[in-house]
């Protein structure tokens, strides 16, 4: 009994003594974080093959931290384009292509565009193995000239089948939003 | 107070008549005595396994028993609303018993070898027992404790909540289990503490001004969980339970085992909880089930007269399921989501299956005691305990990642204790220790996902001392502590490149308490507590700093806030008129300067998946206050009536606008009608309780995504029987909760966002005693 409260109290001070030699946290291993989206690349090319129009929302240091460069480019009036979205995760090296990931998944997946510019028109170009459209490919076309705001949506595990939603409205659809970016854009003569 | 103590420790003692024994012709007697009140107690259940004989106590309290035969007899003693108590007896002469019942629902303490510790505190002190917490067998620990007055539970969905005490929670509540302050993540509020309550003798809710013994970060009240006292008898007891309940059609199993054999006492304890889908008034809530299993060995030896050891190892594991339609990803989603009648994902069946977003937690605590008594009046303790929390959290993720942790986290634990404890020959009883905790919180790098909380090793030396000293009527609890930390943190910055960014930090909390009881006349009592106490801010509060999913918006801490100080005073009055009527009456006032909140910023920061409201952990002066009420009218017939109030106001005084958070007013009333037996049946009890929540009205509309939920009434009822066929006792119980199947949401449950809160339950549990 006495030996068991000597080792006790050997414990005890063994510990106090160790407790005095200050031990920083071993240094953390930084997070490999394949999954982060940095940039979103959306790049519309004439139907014409005439004009190339670039988009670029990129935020290197993912949610928070600093803030994001977004470039915008402007729209011809009564113009068709072929649109398409790439994804990247610029923090890695070499630069991952999330696109692959979500085009892998594409009936866990749908990008929705929403424009308060007048005469623009878009539609889905592509569609997943139900027939559903995914919106990393899609067709815009442009009336008349007008300035307003385009945003992109992209949502992971929508209900792709509810109301609405193949048609582009992600109201009934749930999901959490993965991207949700806006561009400022003029339609012009 | 020492006098009801001693009492304690010699529960029975025997006056063995000088009567030759003879054959079958023995007589056991006795008189039941209620430990509190000193009165006698009538119509109490005396019966004996072994010989299949019983008896009730008269209106004397008086009881016997004839015609016995010599040789081991085990007694059990029970009575309404008391702790059953059991007596083993080798009888060999007529005996005559006194035996003492804690009629006050609260648990008899641990008989100890050392000297009489300092009894708890004067700080007011509510209890439940083992039975009641029985009857919530599949609730958790938070749930468990709604039923004490002044008690709510803030978490995310019905199963994962933690206890609000006078509006304090988390980082400010400490949680006591078996001597050791609970360790995990508490600054999650969607965080329930690993804690079975099927696992404990008693849980109890200490609300004082300062939590003097106990290192951590409690701003005064505590809550104890205590194990049950270990047996003294020499055969092979044990007990054994089942509940079922509708709602999640959840399903219980819990059984124990204990003896005292060869000077060792030991008893273990195990639980299997699963339940699944559960439902609100009119759907199911998809992914909210839950798996757990628990498991105690308690060990306790005495080694002469003034050693003892005693060895405690716990293990809790749980798989919860959170809500499926609560995940979101930025605002927009939760705009949706807060338009929609039903939660997106909501199935038309039930189902048992957890799938993400879910939480996986392991918990272990194993805590090594050695008790020396040098005396009758002085004693040594020596405590170790060492705790490891384990905790993954899985979200809904992108290309097969759903089985990776979005959160991994391992915390280590390890705590010392030196505590001594005397009495001097003038009354006074002194208690001080020297404490050490180290805690070492490392995030496992298997997620993918920038930490929320950064590594950290944390230590703490602490010291404190109490004393206590009773008179006829006044008794006087005073204490003081200091606290010494040391923190080093390594973290990764939030900006590109990534990089390790390491602080230090060193904080000194000072605390101190006084309590006065002074008893104006046997009817009326009063208690003044008060305290001050600091605590240095958490680590979310100084580190976290990024996108926080769960309340979509960006929390950024502050590295440089300091210490929190509260000053707690409160005052608490009983009234006992006659032997029908008890009135008691707690207020509170608690100014805490440096108050840490998260304060809504006037910016929305962009992200690629959209703009985030931004959220500082700012510091202000913030003012709580409270009054609960409680009321006892019981005629000494079958019929009995309890009924309490509280009401708590919390407010940030420099900003002048309300705290968020804070419990809404609530009052609860039941009817109660025993029947000490009708038939072969014992302890009929039958309950009709309402509880109404008020509004929380007391928060502006720019607080929160939208205005808390209205008031709300639920109404339960509840039966309960036991029975004795053959050598055992079985207990039966019906229990209905939200019995009108209402529709409504709790203001501090995350998951009103989203769903309504639980519908109908009924459960039906069965127990036996062996």
């Amino acid at each position: 009994m006495k030996t068991t409260f000597k080792l006790f109290a050997a414990m005890f001070a063994f510990t106090a003594l160790v407790a005095c030699s200050e031990d920083e946290p071993e240094s953390p291993v930084i997070p490999n974080e394949e999954e982060l989206i940095t940039t979103l690349k959306w790049q519309l090319v004439s139907q014409d093959e005439q004009d190339t129009l670039n988009f670029l929302f990129r935020d290197l240091d993912g949610d928070g931290g600093n803030a994001p460069l977004v470039e915008t480019s402007d729209l011809k009036a009564n113009t068709s384009y072929n649109a398409r979205i790439s994804l990247l995760n610029e923090l890695e090296n070499p630069v991952e292509d999330i696109t692959l990931e979500v085009a892998a998944e594409a009936e866990d997946h749908q990008f929705f565009y929403e424009s308060n510019l007048s005469g623009l028109s878009l539609s889905y170009a592509d569609s997943d193995l139900n027939g559903k459209p995914v919106g990393i490919l899609s067709t815009i076309t442009t009336t008349d000239e007008s300035s307003g705001n385009l945003s992109i949506t992209l949502l992971h595990m929508p209900d792709k089948f509810a109301n609405g939603v193949e048609a582009g409205d992600r109201t009934a659809a749930g999901g959490e939003t993965d991207i949700s970016v806006s561009f400022t854009i003029n339609v012009k003569p | 107070m020492l006098n009801l103590k001693q009492l304690f420790f010699f529960l029975v003692f025997f006056a063995a008549s000088s009567l030759l024994a003879q054959d079958c012709q023995l007589k056991v007697s006795g008189i039941i005595y209620d430990i509190k009140s000193q009165q006698v107690i009538a119509d109490a259940n005396v019966y004996s396994k072994d010989r299949r004989e019983g008896t009730i106590s008269n209106r004397e309290g008086f009881f016997e028993i004839n015609n016995l035969c010599g040789g081991e007899l085990h007694l059990f003693i029970s009575h309404i609303g008391c702790s059953p108590r059991s007596v083993f007896i080798n009888l060999t002469a007529d005996t005559n018993l006194v035996i003492w019942l804690d009629h006050s629902n609260e648990v008899l303490n641990e008989v100890s070898v050392a000297a009489d510790q300092i009894s708890r505190s004067l700080a007011p002190q509510k209890t439940l027992t083992a039975e009641s917490i029985s009857e919530n067998a599949a609730s958790d620990l938070a749930t468990v404790l709604e039923n004490l007055n002044g008690l709510s539970s803030l978490g995310n969905g019905a199963k994962i909540s933690k206890p609000v005490v006078q509006g304090l929670y988390g980082n400010r509540l400490s949680l006591i289990n078996n001597g050791v302050v609970h360790s995990g993540q508490q600054w999650g509020s969607d965080h329930a503490p690993e804690i079975d309550p099927l696992m404990a003798g008693s849980l109890s809710v200490l609300k004082g001004s300062a939590a003097i013994e106990y290192m951590g970060s409690s701003l005064g009240s505590v809550i104890l969980v205590e194990p049950r006292a270990m047996p003294t008898d020499p055969h092979v007891h044990g007990a054994a339970q089942y509940f079922f309940e509708s709602n999640g059609r959840g399903q219980v199993i819990n059984a124990q085992i204990e003896q005292k054999a060869a000077g060792l006492s030991w008893r273990f304890a195990g639980s299997l909880k699963k339940s699944g889908d559960q439902k609100t008034a009119t759907y199911y809530l998809r992914n909210t089930g839950r798996e757990e299993a628990n498991a105690v060995l308690q060990l306790e030896k005495r080694y002469a007269k003034k050693w003892q050891t005693k060895l405690y190892y716990s293990l809790n594991t749980s798989k919860l399921g959170l809500l499926r339609g609560s995940q979101i990803g930025n605002l927009s989603d939760l705009q949706l989501a807060l338009e929609q009648t039903e939660p997106f994902f909501t199935e038309d069946d039930f189902s048992y299956r957890i799938e993400s977003p879910r939480q996986q937690v392991q918990h272990h605590l194993l805590k090594a005691s050695q008790l020396f008594s040098m005396d009758k009046n002085r004693g040594f303790e020596l405590n170790y305990a060492w705790q490891l929390n384990v905790r993954q959290e899985f979200d809904i993720r992108r290309a097969d990642r759903g089985d990776t942790p979005a959160l991994s986290l391992a915390e280590n634990n390890h705590f010392w204790e030196l505590k001594y404890h005397s009495q001097s020959g003038k009354g006074w009883h002194w208690q001080s220790a020297l404490q050490y905790n180290l805690r070492d919180n490392y995030n496992v790098p298997e997620t993918g996902i920038l930490p929320l909380v950064p590594d950290y090793i944390n230590r703490e030396w602490g010291a404190y001392f109490r004393a206590y000293k009773q008179w006829s009527k006044w008794a006087i609890d005073l204490g003081a502590r200091a606290d010494y930390i040391l923190q080093n943190v390594a973290a990764i910055s939030i900006t590109a490149p990534r990089e390790l960014v390491r602080y230090r930090n060193e904080f000194l909390n000072p605390k101190a308490s006084l309590a006065l009881a002074y008893e104006f006349s046997h009817d009326l009592k009063t208690n003044l507590n008060l305290g001050y106490s600091q605590r240095n801010p958490a680590i979310n509060e100084l580190y976290s700093n990024g996108l926080h999913q769960g309340v979509s918006g960006i929390e950024e801490g502050d590295p440089n806030l300091k210490e929190e100080q509260s000053f707690k005073s409160s005052i608490d009055l009983s009234y006992q008129p006659n032997e029908h009527w008890n009135f008691e009456a707690l207020a509170f006032i608690q100014p805490i300067n440096n108050f840490i909140y998260l304060q809504p910023q006037d910016e929305l920061r962009l992200t690629i998946r959209g703009a985030f409201p931004v959220f500082k952990y700012e510091q202000s002066n913030a003012l709580l206050r409270g009054l609960e009420l409680q009321a006892n009218f019981d005629p000494r017939g079958p019929l009995r009536v309890d009924a309490n109030y509280s009401y708590l106001r919390g407010d940030n005084q420099e900003e002048k606008i309300p705290l968020v958070f804070m419990p809404a007013n609530r009052i609860f009333a039941a009817l109660n009608y025993e029947l000490p037996s009708w038939g072969a049946w014992e302890k009929l009890e039958f309950q009709v309780s309402n509880r109404f929540i008020f509004e929380q009205k007391h928060l502006w509309a720019s607080q929160d995504f939208v205005a808390p939920p209205p008031s709300y009434n639920l109404v339960a009822v509840k039966a309960s029987a036991e029975r004795q066929i053959a050598n055992n006792r079985w207990h039966f119980f019906v229990k209905v909760d939200n019995l009108f199947n209402v529709a409504y949401r709790d203001y501090l449950n995350r998951q009103r966002y989203f769903a309504d809160d639980l519908g109908i339950n009924i459960s039906v549990g069965l127990g036996l005693k062996f």
